[in-house]
């Protein structure tokens, strides 16, 4: 290690010229000291005594929602809150007492508010009352001198013109909390602060960015009294200093047709339930409902505990939507695709008759059919038309569950849809592993009995249910359901355009699909359809109804009329369908919880729906499909008359013949 | 042990680094006391309490290191160098999120940053590498690949945490260790021009306008949000109205309205130069440079490369942090957020520099063994 002193002394002139960079460096930092502190010093200094230099933050305006059509959704309405920064407040006393007089509110309130918000800067706001009136925004305004520290804030709260009818589908803002505000900077790269209002359900949560626009800012002098002196474009002191323009948000252009979803609000009207309308060729949502619903402008006009707590203490849940948050028992409506999956797999063919009385013995186990005497003889368009449970019990007993499972899954069940919306559920197709996995136990084949008529494990969403049957009213593709058209600036420059999007195309032979699609016709149009009497007129309804059994009954129970059940234990009544038949359109769901049958409570509800549609998009193919119905009406009328008389007719001359000549002499 | 041997202990003990280190600190701590005493939350304004307490615990730890025989540190580098490495991947695979950022590991109540670690470890590595490997001739650029390997590889752990500021500065300790190891000054001019170019073209035609001030705020994550200018002016301000004597201690305005946001940590200089002026600056600024220049002499009074190497290292991260820390808040330089040697409040800092301390004193010491 000796010798190495030589070495190190190699070094000196590198040690010296480093030396000498540090004194060039604190030369700059003490030249910009001077510069700052003598020679602008005293410029700063008296800046510093009498002026503050505060940013004014302008809110950027929330962008607006329209329908399908560009009718206005929302409205942005200036409210006013009553504030205090607390640096500027003197004479604390007399001014407070003096608020309280304005504000009409008691002095301890206003400092128990200023204690609870001590934590915070000095310089930040401290809100004491919202939503305060014209009257006592320009009380304070004209008594500013005699307050000093208070003010008014001026905000906008966002108010919905269709109220309840969008609750769940547009959202709601309200004021963003401390637990969201990490996640959401993270989410968005976007600084969000507190006190700034966030989307929080619904469209204005997810693109609450969009919505959002950018705040901006402007620099003003404000006096020691926290009054505003002038703005600051440019200064001598400040060049650097650049104010910010606000940019507002954009605005979105919803799938959704106003008057559908009206139509759906009103049908659901006092229910408690779901319904989904959907462009089958797009997979563009028409309507979308849940009920019951909340009033969504309150939330931004600041919310009262009152009406916070009767949301969330009602038991039917109010705030959740029923469309993609809650998963059914489709019932019967699921026959579909169980009679697809045993067409498909060659379990029956089409016109193939089975014989069905009442029951179906499995083991020890008897499976009832809904109808006590069964329905003899059965093909699959009567299967379907009378919801024939002992049909599916026997072609259920040779279908393979995992088999089901892939069939439904081609539809989209068991899936998220993938719609733009936060929250969405999955819904659940059973298969095999997936009962090993969840119980440890191996596949019963009862529980496949259960499954083919949609009980059970079998559950999906509303908006599920419209997208299966959409995709069997347009041929077999499997959508993307979307809510938003597009997205444009303020300048009406587009910014997004959403297109149609397939999802996957299933593999059921056409033949197959078109024997269903008859039997689902047959639902609504054949006089011993089970939606018969709920078809609606000038629709050609195509479609399925859905009782599901909220929990497993004794024979006793099912048989029941279900209206006198307690209310908890009804069936849910589930209706899907697609319109018109021979030229589909649209696919509507509806689910009525403890609505009992899917014809009397889900059926009218997407039949209002539908005829909203065809009335006001196709009206002169409705009122043609009107009259022709009114016509076969008239000649079935006639038909029977005939077929009555002519029955008559004939009893009436065995009758003469029974009784032999006597009449003949009258006659 | 006798009285002599104390004595000659005591006489061959080098204490100007400890002393102008706690000179220093205590112009910190009462220049915190005063930015945070009219905080409204009781948490900060006992804040000074704290670091007076993690001062003295640094303080204990760079004493005891400064018993070590330098040769040590020589012996043990590359074990550091390799430990300091393994905790940052630990810490980007499971670390403690604060901020945004991983930077911590949990070891029971402490927490251990493991890029603090990494300075030093890397001084430690370059010494080692540089005094052993042709000390005698300059560097071109061959000599420059693995040292640069070195460097990049904690470098790139750093940045993914992603604390950019560190990574920052140990490239810069590495540039300053290297232009000490003579560093060509050909390869210098190369290395400048194509800094110069690269940086250029990409910044001109690579980067769009929002990922320019994406890396802004990359930068510097707890920005203000009433946008990156306001922190800049209100230290301006408060830096300004000082002038020549300053309002006097405990009479900050700006900062006992709150003014500004980080007022503890990286804008501590403001405060001090509001409340003392350019005369008050102009002391702890001399402070500072005596420091520096203690660090020079000793890197030129060492008898080996290795030793003499690390002082240059220790100086630089030294030297690094006052300046950028000084620049930013006088609006020189974009805010980075380093803290000030002694100065900002902050436990890990206080930690590695009272090490890095500790370390210097040790070298010291030992440097009339032989």
């Amino acid at each position: 290690m000796f010798g190495e002193d030589d070495l190190v002394r190699q070094h000196k002139g590198r040690a010296d010229l480093i030396g000498n960079i540090i004194i060039l460096c604190f030369l700059v930092i003490l030249a910009r000291l001077w510069y700052l502190q003598v020679f602008q010093g005293e410029l700063f200094h008296k800046f510093s005594i009498e002026n503050r230099l505060r940013p004014e933050v302008i809110k950027a305006p929330r962008g607006m929602i329209f329908s399908r059509n560009s009718q206005l959704l929302t409205d942005n309405i200036p409210r006013f809150d009553a504030i205090i920064v607390p640096q500027y407040l003197k004479n604390r006393t007399v001014t407070l007492k003096k608020l309280a007089q304005v504000l009409s509110m008691t002095e301890k309130n206003i400092k128990a508010t200023l204690k609870k918000n001590r934590g915070q800067a000095r310089y930040r706001p401290v809100t004491i009352k919202k939503n305060i009136s014209l009257k006592e925004v320009s009380i304070i305004e004209t008594e500013n001198s005699k307050m000093p520290g208070v003010r008014v804030n001026t905000f906008i709260s966002r108010e919905y013109r269709d109220g309840n009818a969008g609750a769940h589908l547009l959202g709601y803002i309200s004021e963003i909390n401390q637990r969201q505000l990490p996640r959401y900077r993270k989410r968005d790269s976007y600084d969000y602060k507190l006190g700034d209002f966030i989307g929080q359900a619904g469209i204005e949560e997810k693109f609450d960015l969009q919505l959002r626009g950018d705040d901006g800012y402007e620099f003003v002098e404000v006096d020691a009294r926290g009054r505003m002196r002038r703005n600051i474009r440019s200064n001598k002191l400040f060049p650097g200093i650049e104010n910010k323009p606000v940019k507002p948000g954009n605005n979105i252009r919803l799938t959704i047709d106003r008057d559908m979803q009206m139509s759906a609000f009103k049908a659901l009207e006092e229910k408690v339930g779901s319904a989904v309308a959907v462009d089958i060729k797009t997979g563009e949502i028409l309507a979308m409902v849940s009920r019951p619903a909340f009033d969504p402008t309150n939330f931004s006009k600041g919310l009262t505990k009152e009406y916070w707590n009767s949301l969330v203490q009602d038991e039917r849940n109010p705030l959740r939507d029923r469309s993609i948050q809650e998963h059914y028992a489709p019932g019967s409506t699921f026959k579909t695709f169980t009679a697809i999956a045993a067409l498909e797999e060659k379990i029956v063919s089409a016109e193939q008759e089975l014989k069905c009385g009442g029951t179906y013995r499995l083991g020890r186990r008897v499976y009832h059919d809904w109808r006590r005497g069964g329905h003899g003889l059965t093909n699959v368009y009567k299967a379907l038309r009378r919801s024939v449970d002992v049909y599916f019990y026997q072609i259920g007993v040779q279908l393979d569950i995992d088999d089901l499972a892939r069939y439904a899954k081609m539809f989209g069940f068991g899936e998220k849809t993938g719609i733009s919306l936060s929250r969405e559920i999955p819904g659940l197709i059973p298969t095999r592993e997936w009962k090993l996995k969840k119980s440890g136990e191996e596949w019963q084949l009862g529980e496949t009995l259960s499954c083919v008529i949609g009980q059970s494990f079998v559950l999906a969403t509303p908006l599920q249910l419209a997208m299966a049957y959409a995709t069997i009213a347009n041929g077999g593709t499997l959508l993307r359901p979307y809510l938003i058209k597009e997205i444009f600036s303020n300048s009406g420059e587009i910014i997004e355009r959403y297109e149609p999007k397939e999802v996957g195309k299933i593999k059921v032979s056409p033949k197959n699909l078109r024997a269903v699609q008859k039997g689902l016709y047959q639902v609504a149009n054949h006089p011993r359809g089970t939606a018969y009497w709920y078809r609606g007129k000038g629709l050609k309804m195509a479609g399925k109804t859905g009782t599901a059994q909220v929990r497993s009954m004794s024979k006793k129970e099912l048989f029941a009329r279900c209206e006198e059940m307690p209310y908890k234990d009804r069936h849910h009544g589930i209706f899907v369908g697609y319109i018109p038949f021979d030229n589909p359109k649209i696919a509507v769901s509806a689910v009525v919880e403890h609505g009992c049958h899917g014809s009397s409570a889900a059926a009218p509800v997407v039949r209002d729906i539908a005829t909203t549609y065809m009335k006001k998009y196709y009206p002169n193919e409705y009122k043609k499909n009107v009259e022709a119905q009114n016509k076969e009406y008239v000649r079935q009328l006639r038909e029977k008359k005939r077929k009555q008389e002519a029955l008559e007719r004939t009893k009436k001359e065995e009758e003469i013949i029974e009784q032999g000549p006597a009449f003949q002499m009258g006659g | 042990m006798n009285r002599s041997a104390i004595v000659d202990f005591l006489k061959r003990y080098d204490f100007t680094f400890f002393g102008i280190s706690l000179a220093i600190f205590i112009m910190g701590v009462c220049n915190l006391y005063s930015a945070t005493h009219a905080s409204s939350s009781e948490v900060m304004a006992g804040l000074y309490k704290v670091q007076t307490a993690k001062f003295f615990l640094s303080f204990i730890l760079g004493a005891a290191i400064s018993f070590i025989t330098p040769k040590n540190y020589f012996r043990y580098s590359y074990f550091f160098y390799l430990v300091s490495v393994i905790l940052l991947i630990l810490v980007l695979v499971l670390g403690h999120k604060g901020m945004g950022a991983q930077r911590w590991i949990l070891l029971g109540p402490v927490r251990l940053q493991p890029s603090e670690i990494t300075k030093i470890a890397v001084i430690l590595v370059l010494g080692r590498w540089y005094a052993k490997t042709n000390a005698d001739k300059e560097l071109g650029f061959k000599a420059l690949i693995i040292p640069a390997l070195l460097v990049f590889i904690p470098t790139i752990l750093i940045v993914a945490e992603p604390d950019l500021g560190t990574g920052l500065l140990v490239v810069l300790i590495f540039l300053v260790v290297s232009f000490y190891r003579r560093l060509k000054w050909r390869t210098i001019g190369i290395l400048v021009v194509l800094g110069l170019l690269s940086g250029g073209v990409m910044y001109k035609f690579g980067l769009k306008e929002y990922q320019k001030k994406r890396i802004v705020t990359f930068l510097n994550p707890g920005a203000d949000a009433r946008g990156s200018g306001y922190n800049a002016i209100q230290s301006k301000i408060a830096i300004g109205s000082g002038q020549f004597l300053g309002k006097g201690y405990l009479k900050s305005s700006q900062a006992s309205l709150n003014y500004l946001p980080e007022n503890h940590t990286d804008f501590v200089f403001s405060i001090f130069n509001e409340e003392h002026g350019f005369l008050g600056s102009l002391i702890l600024i001399s402070l500072y440079i005596i420091l520096l220049f203690r660090f020079i002499w000793l890197a030129q009074s060492v008898p080996r490369m290795f030793d003499s190497i690390v002082v240059i290292g220790i100086m630089s991260l030294f030297f690094w942090h006052t300046v950028i820390n000084m620049g930013m808040v006088m609006g020189l330089m974009p805010i980075v957020g380093l803290p000030l040697p002694m100065m900002s409040y902050g436990g890990s800092s206080l930690l590695t520099f009272g090490i890095c301390t500790g370390m210097a004193t040790s070298i010291s010491n030992a440097r009339n063994l032989f």
